[in-house]
């Protein structure tokens, strides 16, 4: 090992000979360029690193000029970027291409300090290294990052990261406008954000972040309605990972996307409500089969039994009694065929436009048509709806609807006292609600109320009961989309509310 | 044993003067009871009972009836069972045919013997009397 003395006077000693060491051996390539007025580039001094930069060979060393290697347009560039150095800088950077025989396409940093001399010529000297590794990672970062951004841009996805020490969090510009807000990345504080998030869906919210950051899920993902900037809700689905925890295991930094699944959600909805529908027309047809099948069968069986009767009758008499039994039959089957044929016009209703209708005009030409009824059992009608209260049904099925309760709440009145029926309109989850209730027999919910609304059921023992009406009545409601519930209580009286669906 | 007393539940009036004519054509010797719906059977019962008479041998029973239907008779039938002097036998006769009301007799096994549907022949009613022979 040198003494330190003796180096330093060693190298003041061989001063040549160590910058001629210094230039020759090291790994960089050293140079001296030269730049001509009328703009020749020549190369003065290049060490010998060169061979080894450009892949030379002995003979390529003898003409070598540095446009043999470098790329034509890249040469160009450096040429004029040379000329347009301004004269005060003594600084010179430029990155290059060049095509090498064997390692193909390298890139290439050159350095140098500028002189001047008085015949205008322009001197470099200053060393080239090989950047293209440093060069070749900056593309690929590069093309990730724009493969990325591209990406999330086309799918509209919005991304997400947040700093849990901090509880910033940075918001990406499609996150953004997501929420129909400005359309560039932020950073923003995670409560503000939370805010947006709807009431009801809160609680699931924190309870799948909660299950991610004490690691019971691989990763975090939760649908919630977020509210936008017009005020409107909009589905967003999250789904993100921890991607650092410190040594305890706490979350130190979250990173995920948003996706709006606004669309998706209303199509599930409305396959839902497809789905609603088509099993309540099934379970409508089923029911109307099996209508169709007991009613008539009823009748068809009872032609059977007389008919089989009267085949083996001599008694004159009898035979004649049979006859007028297979007639009272025939007239039944008839009506019943009548009521079912009422009933497929009504589950048919796509026939049966909707209107909108005031009520209370319907209501008083109801009353007007029962006025007789009305005085004769001394009724007292309470009406309480308010002026111009339109729904949107069908006329003639209102009509049918007013009359059949009404002449229903008449017919089973209380004997001990005087009938009341009271008509009120009322708002419930934002549906039009008509009661019609009455102080009169009531009906053992306990006992008929899957029956209640069935064809051909009665419940009370009363002469005019056909077991028709209410049924009618039902269907009607339903082909409106509407709906009907029923509070009743035996001796006290009967509470009908009619559910009128909004849409016209 | 012979069935000498017994119920019709059936709301269809016609349904009664066919029983009637089968019985008769086919030589049964009965006179039965006929019934409107259930409750007017159950009360029916319940009046034998008070005035101390045996219950009827015999109900044939239909399901789709106003005020009490098949199923509510029986249920109320249930009730009065075990309060009875003797067994009743109860075979529903009804048109319907549907596998809802035949899944829902099964349930009254030990009240119902068996399911007719209707229309009801002779034969069906030979059947029925001459159990137990």
């Amino acid at each position: 090992m040198l003494q330190k003395p003796y180096a330093e006077k060693k190298l003041n000693s061989d001063n040549g000979i160590f910058y001629k060491k210094l230039v020759t051996k090291i790994p960089d390539l050293i140079f001296q360029l030269s730049l001509s007025p009328t703009g020749d580039l020549s190369s003065p001094f290049l060490n010998k690193a060169v061979i080894n930069y450009f892949e030379l060979s002995r003979q390529d060393l003898r003409n070598f000029d540095l446009s043999q290697r470098i790329v034509a347009d890249d040469f160009q560039e450096l040429l004029s970027s040379i000329q347009s150095l301004d004269k005060n800088t003594d600084f010179w950077s430029y990155e290059f291409r060049a095509i090498l025989p064997t390692k193909g396409l390298r890139w290439f940093k050159a350095v140098a300090n500028v002189e001047r001399d008085v015949y205008n010529y322009i001197s470099l000297y200053g060393r080239i290294s090989d950047i293209t590794e440093e060069k070749q990672r900056d593309i690929e970062l590069k093309i990730s990052e724009e493969r990325f951004q591209f990406a999330m841009e086309a799918s509209a996805n919005g991304v997400w990261d947040v700093d849990m020490v901090t509880d910033k969090v940075f918001y990406s510009a499609q996150s953004m406008k997501m929420l129909e807000m400005d359309e560039q990345d932020i950073v923003d504080t995670h409560l503000k954000w939370d805010e947006r998030i709807h009431p009801d869906d809160l609680e699931e919210y924190q309870t799948q972040i909660q299950l991610h950051i004490d690691n019971k899920t691989p990763y975090y993902e939760n649908a919630k309605r977020m509210l936008t900037n017009s005020g409107e809700y909009k589905w967003i689905l999250s789904r993100g990972k921890i991607v650092e925890r410190d040594e305890k295991g706490n979350p130190l930094r979250i990173i995920g996307t948003d996706i709006d699944v606004t669309k998706q959600k209303e199509n599930e909805a409305a396959v839902l409500k497809n789905l609603q529908i088509i099993n309540e027309q099934n379970s409508r047809l089923l029911n109307f089969a099996h209508i169709v099948s007991h009613n008539l069968s009823s009748h068809t069986g009872n032609f059977k039994m007389l008919l089989d009767l009267i085949e083996t009758e001599d008694d004159k008499e009898t035979v004649l009694e049979i006859f007028e039994h297979l007639k009272t039959s025939s007239s039944a089957l008839n009506q019943t065929i009548e009521h079912l044929k009422e009933l497929v016009d009504i589950n048919t209703h796509m026939v049966h436009k909707k209107e909108s209708l005031d009520l209370n005009l319907y209501l008083n030409k109801v009353l007007g048509i029962l006025s007789e009824e009305i005085s004769n059992n001394k009724v007292k009608i309470y009406k309480q709806i308010p002026k111009n209260c339109n729904i949107a049904f069908n006329p003639s099925y209102l009509e049918s609807i007013l009359l059949n309760f009404t002449t229903n709440a008449i017919k089973y009145s209380h004997p001990d006292r005087t009938p009341e029926i009271y008509y009120s309109m009322k708002k419930e989850d934002g549906k039009c609600v008509l009661e019609i209730k009455d102080n009169g027999l009531g009906i053992d919910l306990e006992k008929h109320g899957r029956k209640l609304f069935g064809m051909y059921k009665t419940f009370h023992k009363n002469k005019n009961s056909r077991g028709i009406g209410l049924f009618i009545t039902k269907n009607q409601i339903e082909s409106m989309g509407g709906n009907i519930e029923v509070e009743s209580k035996t001796n006290i009286g009967t509470t009908f509310k009619i559910f009128f669906s909004n849409e016209v | 044993m012979k069935f000498n007393d017994v119920f019709v539940v059936d709301d269809d009036k016609i349904f009664h003067f066919i029983i009637k004519k089968l019985l008769l054509n086919n030589n049964i010797n009965v006179t039965p009871k006929f019934f409107e719906n259930g409750l007017l059977a159950i009360e029916g019962i319940k009046s034998k009972m008070d005035r101390g008479e045996n219950p009827p041998d015999l109900i044939l029973l239909d399901i789709n009836m106003p005020i009490l239907d098949g199923w509510q008779f029986l249920e109320e039938f249930k009730i009065l069972k075990d309060k009875l002097a003797k067994e009743i036998i109860i075979y529903i006769v009804s048109s319907s045919d549907n596998q809802s009301d035949m899944n829902k007799a099964n349930e009254y096994q030990d009240e119902v013997k068996d399911y007719y549907l209707k229309p009801m022949t002779a034969e069906d009613l030979r059947t029925i009397f001459s159990y137990p022979a």
